[in-house]
């Protein structure tokens, strides 16, 4: 394999790192849905810091190692109208998931703030946070971004 | 950048590979993550399990299927087995093939240990199993990944030893490869080594495979040399470029 072979895997590797990310935060954030206590919310919260640092170094290294690709590979550049639109999806799906990691961050906050109040029951505020919809269009609006890139890269001029 | 440069008609099966093969990396991920920071919690260990049997299987049915409609789309199954038996292809099944077969132990095993602990036994040793498997199948599914992506060969462009090993003869042959289809600067060559010399002259990557010998993938306008010898007989090449065989990048050599 050639150097640019390696950094075109890489990208590749990182690329299905993301997508794997996300798969496993919709797990969680489905699971979410029924966690009623604050013990439930942040024993899931544990398994969404893994996603989140996956997803956070899948965003980084797709783009990185993609526009070193696209700069090494003479049929592919970065300028190129696909290329382009992957970049602008990638910065979209990038702006909504980390919003999202706010939305998410609201109920581990207030199952802490329940637990030193010594109320460890169900809370209908924090079922409220666990479901927040605002959560829910972000994390959807970059998993669309996400499939949306996938598609691009796919069936782009010359694949 | 994402995918292989390929010939139309065949990218939906292929998104459809990938598709299937992230959610199941996802879903091991999320299962083996899990299990490991369960402590014991009934709600994480089946979430662990769960996340096998409800998204990594149905990601797997996917993948596996999509593959299959990739591998005869393209005529892989049409080629000789000294043709198809490349190291990503090899690596891409038995990852698929075996892995599949650990992946169903591995929710054999868990389901036994969340049955336990429904009945209220302990078993959290059952499910601890299926998380090292679920990783396992992770990093295989990583090396899957890399194999399906960077073709390695592991054909090396040094000569081989053949049917024409004592043979006295030295031939150079130029490749010029385009979109689909390659010229030959000798249709028949005499018995004995042979020196490829692959030229792209198209403008997505190609390489040059004869008689199991692959060359590296050669970018538009780059160069690259197969050497090898040849006994006499018909020797299949083609490009082993996903689907570029099948669109044409295949001929026979005659060796006399």
């Amino acid at each position: 394999m050639s150097y640019t072979d390696w950094i075109f895997a890489l990208h590749l590797l990182t690329a299905a790192t993301l997508v794997g990310g996300f798969v496993m935060s919709w797990i969680v954030v489905v699971a979410l849905r029924t966690a009623n206590t604050p013990d439930a919310t942040l024993s899931l919260n544990r398994v969404a810091r893994v996603g989140t640092v996956v997803i956070v170094v899948g965003l980084l290294g797709t783009i990185a190692l993609g526009i070193w690709t696209a700069i090494l590979r003479p049929e592919l550049r970065p300028w190129h109208g696909w290329a382009i639109a992957a970049i602008v999806l990638w910065g979209i799906a990038a702006a909504a998931v980390l919003r999202s990691f706010v939305e998410y961050a609201k109920p581990v906050a207030k199952a802490r703030e329940l637990i030193a109040s010594g109320l460890a029951g169900p809370s209908d505020e924090l079922t409220a946070l666990n479901r927040t919809s605002t959560g829910l269009l972000l994390r959807g609006l970059a998993s669309a971004a996400i499939v949306l890139i996938v598609i691009d890269m796919i069936y782009k001029p010359g694949a | 950048m994402l995918a292989a440069i390929r010939p139309a008609g065949q990218d939906f099966p292929v998104l459809l590979h990938i598709v299937g093969a992230t959610i199941v990396f996802g879903a091991l991920l999320a299962s083996a993550t899990s299990l490991a920071l369960a402590r014991g919690e009934i709600r994480l260990l089946r979430l662990g399990y769960f996340s096998l049997l409800f998204v990594a299987l149905p990601g797997m049915a996917l993948m596996w299927g999509a593959g299959q409609w990739i591998y005869h789309k393209q005529g892989w199954n049409k080629l000789p087995s000294n043709v198809k038996d490349v190291d990503w292809l090899t690596i891409g099944f038995v990852v698929g093939d075996y892995g599949g077969l650990f992946f169903i132990a591995a929710l054999i095993v868990g389901g036994i240990g969340i049955l336990r602990l429904r009945n209220g036994k302990s078993d959290g040793g059952l499910l601890k199993l299926t998380m090292v498997m679920a990783l396992v199948l992770a990093v295989a599914y990583v090396v899957a990944v890399w194999a399906m992506t960077g073709k390695p060969t592991g054909a090396s462009a040094a000569p081989a030893p053949g049917p024409g090993a004592n043979a006295p003869t030295t031939t150079a042959v130029s490749v010029a490869a385009t979109e689909f289809k390659f010229a030959l600067s000798k249709q028949s060559v005499p018995h004995g080594k042979v020196v490829f010399t692959l030229s792209n002259k198209g403008k997505i990557p190609h390489d040059f495979s004869i008689d199991g010998k692959t060359s590296t993938i050669v970018s538009p306008s780059k160069t690259t040399t197969l050497t090898l010898r040849l006994g006499a007989g018909k020797f299949l090449y083609l490009c082993t470029v996903p689907g570029h065989a099948q669109a044409g990048m295949k001929g026979t050599l005659i060796v006399k």
